[in-house]
């Protein structure tokens, strides 16, 4: 894919989440997070379930809003913006625009039911970006033939394996070109036969110089893949480190007990 | 793969006694079908008895009416097919089809306000809902029909002119008929899996635009069974229209009986062309039902013959307004 993203100039931090914290009604989901991740940086983020991994994904891309802190996106704000002194929620339509340059996987795939997967995956070019069709057709067969899926272009969701319907949704989300991935347990719905082809396409966009944000339980792509392992529990960040580190060595009691008790 | 052949024949054993390790081999096979297994069915004396019992009460029912002379066979018969009855069988399926109609298209701007994040819109399209589904259909035809008294003239012309036995019918009916539909088309919003949303909004659309291009496609399929039944309910309900005179089918009868005191033969005719128009509906929705349930990818029929969905999508892209390419903005 060439690289159409705009070059970053002030720094090359991609993504900083400062401080967050977030209520679910009475649950305080997260407790203050901050976490920082650079361009083309790939980041594990582990945890037991309830540990509001998935709910800091949200965050992110402002599907969630949050109730303190700031999350940064290529240093700016998503969802809020400061206007003569005073923070705002951004207009539907500026949110939107930001989320265009954020990927997002989801556990459960999330196609689009009622169209086939080249069209899941020309849909956010041709609809939302406006590009030509020829440009838009030819872009996302590539894709399709990237993931693997070139032969099925013409199917429905319901006639793809979970596999299948995943790596498909991975290609929707690189056709909008993203500057970052977000994925949300993309493996944790698949059976066990499956979950190899997703990760080996994950590895993939990976290899290609992405920035990846990765909420999994798979340690072993989180040790191969990863730059950097940021374990969470309870809503806060225990442990934050290179991956081989935290995986091996693992410095907080919990981060260990966790690791010892998946392996 | 398997490079010991078994000699054919040989089959796994009956049990697997605890311990043992059953591999199966090229050549296992298990033992041929002889026969099909069939097996007689006993005589169900519970429903001859119904069967009996319900000949012996229709037969009893047909004789006492049929030499009834307030039953004239021979008027039903003259006027069913009488040029007044089948133009208010006419005006009938106007009526319901046209009510349906508009009642869909309001339904469908009343459900997305109540699901909108917009709290006003949300409020405003569940009074609707409230009031329209509140009041009886009745009541709403009579007040339609005397509006003339709180507006005498509308836009400088007289309302009881603007507003005949026919319009009101049509406003009251459609109306009263958007409050049901909205709450229908609500519940196949509700129907599509959040994640939908989720998957749209991160690709870049506002939330309404997920509402409207990628949750509202997909209803389609939960809206159209119980649309099926409140157009059979449609069809009779236009009869209410007959208390301001719509010139319906069972205002044609009235009319004709009110001269000829004829009441039950017309009555009957009555009866006999609703049972025509709901038993046409029932059979379209019949077939409407199959080809959105059968096509629809998703469904379980559809995951059966892999081969050819997609005449849903064409439909619902018909319904939608073209295909993919054509409605490009901005």
């Amino acid at each position: 894919m060439e690289a159409t993203a705009p070059v970053i100039t002030k720094a090359d931090t991609m993504l900083r989440i400062d401080g967050v914290h977030k209520w679910l009604g009475d649950n305080h989901v997260l407790k203050g997070v901050d976490i920082e991740v650079r361009t083309g940086e790939i980041v594990c983020i582990l945890g037991p379930s309830g540990s509001g991994k998935s709910t800091l994904l949200r965050c992110i891309n402002h599907l969630d809003p949050v109730d303190g802190g700031t999350i940064e996106i290529a240093g700016e704000r998503v969802g809020y913006e400061t206007r003569s002194g005073h923070l705002y929620e951004q207009r539907e339509r500026q949110v939107a625009k930001a989320r265009q340059q954020i990927g997002m996987v989801f556990q459960h795939f999330n196609l689009f039911g009622h169209m086939t997967a080249l069209e899941n995956v020309t849909y956010g070019p041709a609809k939302i970006l406006g590009r030509p069709r020829k440009q838009v057709l030819a872009t996302a067969r590539e894709l399709l033939a990237k993931v693997g899926m070139a032969d099925r272009a013409e199917a429905y969701p319901s006639q793809l394996s979970g596999g299948q319907q995943q790596r498909v949704a991975i290609a929707r989300a690189l056709a909008m070109e993203p500057r970052l991935m977000m994925f949300d347990e993309p493996t944790s719905a698949l059976d066990p036969e499956l979950v190899g082809e997703v990760l080996a396409t994950m590895r993939q966009v990976a290899e290609e110089g992405m920035t990846m944000v990765v909420v999994t339980h798979e340690i072993g792509f989180a040790r191969e893949v990863a730059d950097r392992v940021v374990f969470m529990d309870q809503g806060r960040v225990l442990e934050d480190g290179p991956a081989r580190e935290v995986l091996d060595d693992p410095r907080h009691e919990r981060t260990a007990t966790f690791l010892r008790r998946v392996r | 793969m398997m490079t010991e052949v078994h000699s054919a024949g040989q089959s796994q054993p009956a049990a697997l006694g605890v311990g043992s390790h059953y591999v199966r081999r090229a050549g296992d096979e298990p033992a041929m079908q002889e026969a099909p297994l069939r097996a007689r069915h006993r005589l169900g004396y519970g429903q001859i008895l119904a069967l009996i019992a319900a000949l012996v009460a229709f037969g009893i029912f047909v004789r006492s009416q049929a030499g009834n002379p307030n039953m004239d066979w021979n008027v039903t018969g003259e006027y069913l097919f009488h040029p007044l009855i089948l133009n208010g069988v006419a005006v009938t399926i106007q009526l319901a089809v046209l009510a349906m109609l508009i009642s869909i298209v309001l339904a469908f701007g009343v459900a997305v306000a109540i699901q909108s994040t917009n709290k006003v819109a949300s409020a405003l399209g569940r009074a609707y809902v409230w009031f329209f589904r509140g009041v009886p259909m009745l009541v709403q035809v009579l007040l339609w029909y005397n509006l003339a008294v709180l507006f005498p003239t509308i836009l400088g012309r007289d309302t009881n002119t603007l507003i005949s036995g026919f319009t009101a019918g049509l406003f009251a009916l459609s109306l009263a008929e958007s409050g049901y539909m909205a709450e229908i088309i609500r519940g196949g919003i509700l129907s599509v899996p959040a994640g939908q949303t989720d998957a749209g909004v991160s690709l870049g659309l506002t939330r309404g635009q997920a509402l409207r291009r990628i949750v509202l496609p997909q209803s389609i399929r939960v809206i159209i069974p119980p649309t099926g039944n409140q157009f059979i309910g449609m069809l009779k309900a236009t009869s209410l229209v007959s208390v301001i005179g719509g010139s319906d089918l069972l205002t044609r009868a009235q009319l004709i009986y009110g001269q000829n005191f004829k009441i039950l033969p017309l009555l009957v005719v009555a009866v006999l062309w609703y049972l025509v128009l709901v038993t046409i509906a029932s059979i379209g929705q019949y077939f409407l039902e199959k080809r959105f349930n059968n096509s629809q990818p998703g469904s379980r029929q559809a995951r059966k013959g892999a081969g050819t969905p997609g005449t849903t999508t064409t439909a619902i892209r018909s319904m939608t307004g073209g295909a993919l390419w054509k409605r490009q903005r901005r």
